[in-house]
């Protein structure tokens, strides 16, 4: 009971703290801790009872783990998956010099108008959604109206058929990505650059320090724990495939899936028309498995090398 | 944290008891219930884009209804692209509705009907719905049966499906050539030619990422290859793409892209309503039914004629065009079947759902035909989705004998060779999703002409084949053989 005590002790203590925390753990328990009751439709062949949703649950058969077989069994398995992780290697890597490169040029520009253009400027198209953008490059794109092939046409090359050659398409898309999302995140890491204590750059000018001895021995050592921790999110997040920008700007041209599919869209165009919840739910929970399992394991990775820039 | 957990358990235990209960118990309600002082309210889902003026038209129905049956319906509509996911949610999570849109092409009923979600209505179809038996073509309720039991009510409609080529005929009188010869495919060709010498800007053979030439087989699943053939030989079941026709249709539609008959964009274009729309399309391939050409030319705004492609078909996706089901939740199965009744015998009820209230909505200009008012923009339903068509009015340029050459046009149909037969797919449901991928790949480059069948056909076949199509076909033939086996 003692135990009991102290810990409503503690609640009194920091009930302020404790208020803030709890819009944001009322959401996860709604929407990500009661839903994982859920994950066990993924070993179940999901039948409509006429008494509800729970007892559909429950009356539905047991299949082990049939649900998920259609994700390793077939050819496409293997591109899949390699298109999932390559892509979002690279969208990590890039996605990561990219923002930060940007967020010290944007720090290092004087005129705070013209740099808080620039940051909304380049803002702007995280908030698009995906469709938009979609037409926004078969605009560029298209074969006989997109601008590229106008260009092409008008300095005597033959125009390219762009949504049937499956070569450009890696870069197309590793482009369209880092345009989308480069301007939220250097925004991320702009905001740890002004929070850096000023002194530590006077303090390098008098030592002799130019600007980019400055950056490199004072900007990116006091951002490598931010680095850090955004880096692990995104790794959790390596399984999962933007849906939009792989099924969207490609216009769903099917000439160009091997370079295109990645899980998610085969799990879309597998089930669209047959709806089968049970291997829906084995999807996402093989995705959320294997991006815990590597969160856990470079976590784990990042505590060997520095302790202090672990998530836990 | 230990010491409490058995206590949390208890209380998790407690709730989930206590929802069942809940879900369980909701079925008992009053004795006195479902006439017309205390009519019962029926939940509707139907499919289209919500209506301004449903309430105001409901209200009016439900006076009519409650006096009749001593039912009442509130009618929510989905529009037709979110019609698909939203009600495979809704009807997997157990949403309270009584009554619902079902089709070949949107929330498909044979599969739907096996996970459970409707309620077979063999039994209330002899209790409460026998004016639906009496006026439905036989074939309706024979072809949209699933392992034996009717779980839906086809809409009185047409019934076999033909295709055919459609000419726009402003762009086809300047060519100053003739389409009444035109049996095959290859036929076009000599129109195209003469389209794209004389009519520049004129896109010759309009499609979009869906298209599929018109080739002799009855699909065993619409847009997978799985396919009998509709002569000859109907007891094998055979893969599309390597039979003679199709690998000929599709040499020809390469022939026709390379020549810049079709949209170099095909494969890719999800709608062509921006070309139909400017009116410079030639040709292009359509479903028929009776006094198309007149439909086409009307909503089209100029001249449209067709000649077919093939033959007329009753199809197992044609019979299942559109229906309306009861779910396998409702509360009163038997009014839902006494509603469905009236709607389906009633033309009173039939035209007030479908037209909205005379005087507002549209005029009465004769016996059994109206005209539309201006008001009539506020309630605009899809005429075929809501049961029997042939109660509703004429409207103004309709013939008098239309619903005659509708029933002239169903009995010449022809049975499809495996009308009645539904594939169970549960046994192959992974090779089901691994050929929809293949699918989804191969097929649009293909059937647009967009590739060279003879190279890239083989390596298609190939892909098939590593999703489990022998697999699937072998499947398949093993329960088709078996129906048949029980026909006889």
């Amino acid at each position: 009971m003692k135990g009991l005590a102290g810990f409503f002790r503690d609640l009194g203590r920091n009930k302020a703290i404790l208020l803030m925390v709890l819009p944001g753990a009322l959401w996860f328990l709604i929407f990500s801790y009661i839903p994982m009751a859920g994950t066990i439709l993924a070993f179940k062949e999901y039948r409509i009872s006429r008494h509800g949703f729970l007892r559909s649950v429950l009356d539905s058969d047991w299949v082990g783990l049939s649900n998920f077989k259609f994700l390793f069994s077939t050819s496409d398995a293997w591109v899949i998956t390699r298109n999932t992780l390559l892509y979002n290697i690279v969208f990590i890597v890039l996605g990561l010099i990219a923002s930060v490169a940007m967020a010290i040029v944007l720090s290092e520009i004087v005129n705070k108008r013209l740099s808080k253009l620039y940051q909304t400027g380049m803002f702007l198209p995280y908030f698009l959604s995906w469709v938009i953008v979609g037409y926004f490059a078969f605009s560029f794109l298209s074969l006989d109206k997109g601008l590229l092939n106008q260009i092409l046409s008008s300095i005597g090359i033959d125009p390219v058929n762009w949504y049937n050659n499956p070569a450009y398409w890696p870069f197309i898309l590793v482009f369209i990505s880092l345009w989308k999302g480069i301007g939220y995140n250097s925004v991320v890491y702009l905001a740890s650059i002004m929070g850096i204590d000023r002194s530590l750059y006077e303090a390098a000018m008098i030592d002799g320090a130019n600007k980019w001895q400055q950056i490199r021995n004072v900007t990116i050592p006091m951002l490598k724990p931010l680095m850090t921790i955004l880096t692990l999110l995104a790794i959790g997040k390596i399984f999962y495939a933007d849906f939009g920008l792989f099924y969207q700007v490609p216009r769903d041209s099917g000439t160009l899936y091997s370079v295109t599919n990645v899980i998610d869209t085969y799990v879309y165009r597998g089930l669209k028309t047959t709806g089968e919840f049970g291997m829906v739910t084995a999807a996402g929970l093989y995705q959320s498995f294997v991006g815990f399992t590597l969160v856990l394991l470079s976590n784990w990775v990042v505590r060997r090398f520095d302790k202090d820039n672990s998530l836990f | 944290m230990k010491k409490r957990s058995p206590k949390a358990m208890g209380a998790i235990a407690l709730i989930l008891t206590a929802a069942l209960t809940v879900t369980a118990c909701g079925k008992s309600g009053g004795a006195a219930e479902g006439t017309a002082e205390k009519p019962v309210n029926l939940i509707w889902y139907t499919i289209g884009a919500p209506q301004k003026d449903t309430d105001k038209v409901m209200a009016e129905v439900n006076k009519y209804t409650a006096e009749k049956i001593g039912a009442t319906v509130t009618l929510k509509q989905i529009d037709f692209g979110d019609y698909n996911q939203k009600m495979g949610v809704m009807t997997a999570s157990g949403e309270p509705m009584d009554i619902l849109f079902t089709s070949s092409w949107a929330f498909d009923y044979v599969q739907n009907a096996r996970k459970g979600a409707f309620l077979a209505i063999d039994d209330l179809l002899k209790s409460d719905g026998k004016g639906i038996v009496d006026t439905l073509d036989p074939a309706f309720l024979e072809g949209s049966k699933v392992d034996g039991h009717n779980y839906g009510i086809p809409a009185n409609k047409e019934l076999p499906a033909q295709t055919v080529y459609r000419f726009n005929k402003q762009n086809l009188d300047k060519l100053g050539l003739d389409y009444k010869n035109v049996k095959t495919l290859e036929d076009l060709e000599p129109i195209l030619k003469a389209n794209k010498e004389k009519n520049p800007g004129v896109l010759g053979l309009k499609m979009d990422n869906n298209f599929t030439p018109f080739v002799p087989y009855d699909y065993i699943i619409q847009g997978l290859p799985m396919a009998v053939a509709l002569d000859g030989d109907n007891s094998k079941i055979v893969n599309v793409l390597d039979t003679p026709e199709m690998k000929q249709a599709l040499t020809t539609m390469n022939k026709y892209y390379k020549a810049g008959y079709i949209s170099p964009e095909a494969a890719t274009t999800t709608s062509t309503g921006d070309v139909e729309k400017t009116g410079k399309w030639l040709i292009d391939l359509a479903t028929t039914q009776p006094l198309a050409d007149n439909t086409w030319s009307a909503s089209l705004g100029y001249p449209i004629e067709s000649t077919p492609a093939g033959p007329s078909i009753i199809y197992n996706w044609s019979v299942m065009g559109s229906m309306q089901a009861i779910s396998a939740n409702s509360e009163y199965p038997e009014k839902a079947m006494q509603f469905l009744n009236l709607l389906n015998t009633d033309a009173k009820l039939r035209n007030m759902v479908d037209s909205g209230i005379e005087g507002t909505h549209y005029k009465m200009t004769g016996d059994n035909r109206m005209e539309n008012l201006p008001e009539s923009k506020n309630y605009d339903m899809p005429t075929f989705s809501l049961g029997n068509v042939m109660l509703t009015y004429l409207n103004p340029g309709d013939p008098d004998n239309k619903w005659d050459e509708f029933k002239k046009f169903n009995d010449e149909g022809k049975n499809a060779p495996t009308l009645g037969f539904n594939f169970d797919t549960s046994k192959v449901a992974n090779e089901i999703a691994a050929l929809q991928n293949v699918k989804a790949e191969v097929w649009a480059p293909l059937m647009t002409g967009t590739v060279d069948p003879a190279g890239y056909l083989p390596r298609a076949n190939e892909k098939l084949k590593a999703a489990g199509l022998d697999k699937i076909i072998a499947e398949a033939q093993a329960q088709l053989d078996a129906w048949k086996a029980s026909k006889k």
